[in-house]
């Protein structure tokens, strides 16, 4: 069964597929997260929320063929939930990545995490689930790359980019905005007005700009 | 009208850092290059695209965390899409090569790159990464977010382009659209949003910003005092 549809997962817990039960990846991230283990995921292996689910490629997987392939597209035409693929890069299985890569994230759009084994992967979904937690839990401030809205003053990058009109220095600048104000009334004013503050001749220039 | 081959941004510094990765985004792929002084990213693929090449050993150590951080966050301000591709260090002669231990710090930074909504590419060595950079602009070729205008203005068209440059974040890309599509800067100061997006190839928000920023009333008294020296 395609089972694709988003499960609702407690607050700071993993939901993982049945068949993962006793596996390495599983006895590690038990004691570290709450891990439920849920017939009927499908084509899902574990969910870290109810939007964010991670499909688990082995080794073994990308050296059989494009089973795997199927599943992820599969995966992707089916479901509307953010997908992180996580794959087991080994010596073995290296040759297949850049393959690999091209369909996951160019062509599907999905995430790709390479893994030299199941120890790193469980690793990995540890810190996915904390981000997880933390992004349920609003802390936004938390993930460094999360760019805050911050108003910031446009004072100086106004009087920045007057100073590249030719002839216009930074004391020009400041008696150009005193008196029009802003980069519009500045472009629509007439020379004459221009030569009223500034000279003739960086009246003209700023004209002529 | 589709060029065939579509046009990379490229910062200065990947002459030093990226040299491989140039060579061959000219000689393999044949794609158009531009270097040019982009400061924020080292690629601009497309009108919404960056793409910063990072080694794996600066993701690995606490101490670029906030060089990185700052870096990415001021890209998003600046473009809709950003990408970084995680390229494996190159092992120097006389080195043995180092079994890579991915440790939970770095773990933690691909996580929150994930969840901040970046986009990650694995590369093995800056070959591949040249791949990888002409797969994205293709990519972008396709989804009509190509940069298609001259990307070498001369003259006065240079000082304008300065002039676009240094408005807070507009990107070098959106900077050559305005330079291209509008005849001149009184032209772009009296367009209304709308047809600054279309014109500069920018998304709604970012036309508002400029829009904004171009009708924004100086108030002297807002003006920081005493700025530092720069460069001291």
């Amino acid at each position: 069964p395609v089972t694709t549809e988003s499960i609702v997962v407690p607050y700071g817990h993993v939901v993982g597929n049945e068949k993962w039960r006793g596996s390495e990846v599983a006895q590690r991230l038990q004691g570290k997260v709450r891990l439920i283990f849920e017939d009927g995921l499908g084509l899902v292996d574990f969910h870290l929320s109810n939007r964010t689910c991670i499909l688990l490629i082995s080794e073994a997987d990308l050296v059989a063929g494009d089973e795997f392939k199927r599943r992820l597209v599969r995966f992707r035409n089916a479901s509307s939930l953010k997908g992180i693929v996580i794959v087991e890069k080994t010596q073995i299985s290296d040759q297949y990545y850049s393959g690999v890569q091209k369909l996951v994230v160019l062509e599907l759009g999905m995430v790709l995490l390479p893994v030299a084994n199941q120890g790193e992967a469980s690793q990995l979904i540890i810190q996915l689930v904390s981000f997880c937690v933390r992004e349920q839990s609003r802390d936004r401030g938390a993930n460094p790359f999360l760019r805050k809205q911050r108003a910031q003053l446009a004072e100086p990058a106004v009087l920045q980019a007057v100073q590249h009109i030719p002839g216009v220095g930074k004391t020009k600048a400041l008696l150009l905005l005193q008196q029009f104000g802003s980069i519009h009334r500045l472009c629509n004013t007439s020379i004459n007005e221009l030569e009223q503050v500034v000279g003739q001749t960086v009246a003209q220039q700023i004209y002529t700009f | 009208d589709h060029s065939p081959s579509p046009c990379i941004l490229a910062d200065t510094r990947e002459i030093s850092s990226g040299p491989a990765v140039l060579s061959c985004l000219r000689a393999v792929h044949g794609l158009r290059v531009q270097v040019c002084s982009l400061g924020s990213s080292d690629y601009i693929v497309s009108n919404r695209l960056a793409v910063d090449r990072v080694l794996q050993s600066e993701l690995q150590s606490p101490g670029n965390r906030n060089k990185l951080s700052q870096r990415l966050r001021h890209l998003q301000g600046i473009f809709e899409r950003i990408c970084v591709i995680v390229e494996t260090d190159r092992v120097r002669p006389g080195e043995t090569s180092r079994l890579f231990q991915q440790t939970q710090f770095y773990d933690g930074v691909l996580s929150a790159l994930v969840q901040a909504g970046i986009r990650i590419l694995f590369s093995s060595c800056q070959e591949e990464t040249a791949a990888l950079l002409k797969d994205l602009a293709l990519l972008e070729l396709r989804k009509d977010a190509a940069i298609q205008v001259p990307t070498e203005p001369e003259g006065h068209q240079r000082d304008i382009l300065n002039f676009y440059l240094s408005i807070p974040n507009l990107s070098y890309g959106a900077a050559l659209n305005l330079c291209h599509s509008f005849g001149s800067i009184t032209a772009v100061a009296n367009s209304s949003v709308p047809v600054l997006a279309a014109g500069a190839r920018l998304s709604r928000p970012q036309a508002e910003e400029l829009h904004r920023f171009l009708r924004h009333q100086f108030d002297l008294q807002l003006l920081p005092q005493a700025l530092p020296a720069k460069g001291k």
